[in-house]
């Protein structure tokens, strides 16, 4: 099974003109390329907005990727220069020069990361119901079903690797991983429908 | 029905999903907009999982930028080449090749021609006056010797067929073999014929002889 076999499939789409299939690749990379640009920049709403950025320049540049590396490799690639692009730019600039390095205390950079922040106090909620959701759905998990699902998302195994770690055909670790996600997503889509009423706020 | 597209999904969200099922779910998913948003909460599981702190689980990150490619104009791939160009590269080359060694032999000839020729206008003059033949046969030879360069024949002023063999063999790597060995064999039967004719007036190098007798 080629690594990048989906990705690729809407990449594909994309650039015969679905559009729609570029939010699907949002989707799933969001939180990473944030994570991954936090390396650079601290306050996290500014790491959304160079993620941001980073997608729309992929987007842009969609047309010349021809495949050749996995669609995330090339993706990542433009998320850390335009990181980095920030960054130096940031820097550059007088002001933001004066408060970050000479002003200011580890104190003062927070205050003004939050001053940054445009989370709502609401936003910040729902992010924590999110995490206590999902692992308390993980700790309810079957044993089989809860191992499958950890070893694919945190240590990034494949099926195949799953299925040998497991000593499980290959179909049931993909079963394994579709029941898991199934039980912890049922829980997730009370909170945004019925807890907190913010489905839209996940995208 | 249901379970089996939702166990798609989860296979391809891990892209562990066959590429012919994927593309009919690709589909599917850029425009059912409940798949995609189970499809988002698949990364907000992953992302708990992973521990992600500090990136929000409601970040607006894919809102926003549906938002400003909405405004976009479709991005449209460049053609690709790939395909045909290993075929065009295929043809180009030996072709290409075929083109430069016929350019080289003809420079060649052309040059070793040049060469043959009388080029010292008193010798001209000379040779005019003095009737011609042994005025040409000394500025025929008065030229750099080389070794492999038989001497002129009487009369008849022709390319030197080795030196010109000898740069068929120079430039061999841009000809084919066969062209090649056409051409050698084309120039060693000119040599044969042309020593037949005058036996007493061209002897060939002893370099050349083994040249011949390699190339038989």
């Amino acid at each position: 099974m080629s690594a990048d076999v989906s990705d690729l499939s809407l990449v594909r789409r994309v650039q015969r003109g679905d559009k729609g299939a570029f939010d699907a690749l949002v989707l799933k990379y969001q939180h990473k390329l944030v994570k991954l640009v936090m390396r650079y920049v601290r306050n996290p709403a500014e790491a959304e907005d160079i993620a941001q950025e980073a997608f729309i320049k992929a987007y842009r540049a969609l047309p010349q990727f021809r495949g050749d590396s996995a669609f995330y490799t090339w993706l990542y690639r433009i998320a850390i220069n335009t990181a980095k692009n920030a960054v130096v730019s940031r820097d550059r600039s007088p002001i933001e020069y004066n408060i970050d390095r000479n002003d200011a205390t580890e104190e003062s950079y927070d205050m003004q990361g939050r001053m940054k922040d445009s989370e709502t106090p609401e936003g910040l909620v729902l992010t924590d119901e999110i995490r206590t959701t999902v692992n308390a759905a993980i700790d309810a998990l079957p044993e089989d079903l809860r191992t499958a699902i950890v070893l694919r998302e945190l240590e990034g195994l494949s099926y195949e690797e799953i299925a040998a770690a497991m000593d499980c055909p290959v179909g049931t670790v993909r079963s394994r991983i579709f029941r898991a996600r199934e039980a912890i997503d049922r829980r997730l889509r009370d909170v945004f429908e019925g807890g907190l009423g913010r489905t839209e706020e996940l995208g | 029905m249901k379970e089996e597209l939702d166990s798609q999904l989860s296979a391809m969200f891990d892209n562990e999903l066959p590429a012919a099922e994927c593309e009919l779910l690709a589909r599917r998913l850029s425009r059912d907009e409940e798949l995609k948003a189970r499809w988002g909460r698949y990364a907000a599981i992953g992302a708990t999982i992973r521990a992600e702190g500090g990136v929000r689980l409601n970040a607006q990150v894919a809102r926003r930028v549906a938002a400003v490619i909405s405004m976009e104009p479709n991005v449209e791939a460049e053609p690709v080449r790939s395909r045909s160009q290993p075929l065009a590269s295929r043809w180009i080359r030996p072709v290409g090749g075929l083109v430069m060694a016929a350019s080289v032999a003809a420079a060649a000839i052309m040059w070793v021609r040049f060469q043959s020729l009388p080029q010292d206008g008193p010798v001209m003059a000379q040779a005019g006056r003095d009737g011609g033949s042994q005025a040409m046969i000394d500025a025929a030879t008065s030229g750099p010797t080389s070794y492999v360069v038989p001497k002129a024949i009487p009369g008849r002023l022709t390319v030197p067929v080795m030196q010109l063999a000898n740069y068929v063999v120079a430039h061999s790597e841009f000809s084919s073999p066969v062209n090649r060995r056409n051409i050698l064999s084309a120039l060693m039967t000119n040599e044969a014929g042309t020593a037949g004719a005058l036996p007493g007036t061209e002897e060939p190098s002893e370099d050349v002889s083994n040249d011949a007798k390699s190339a038989q």
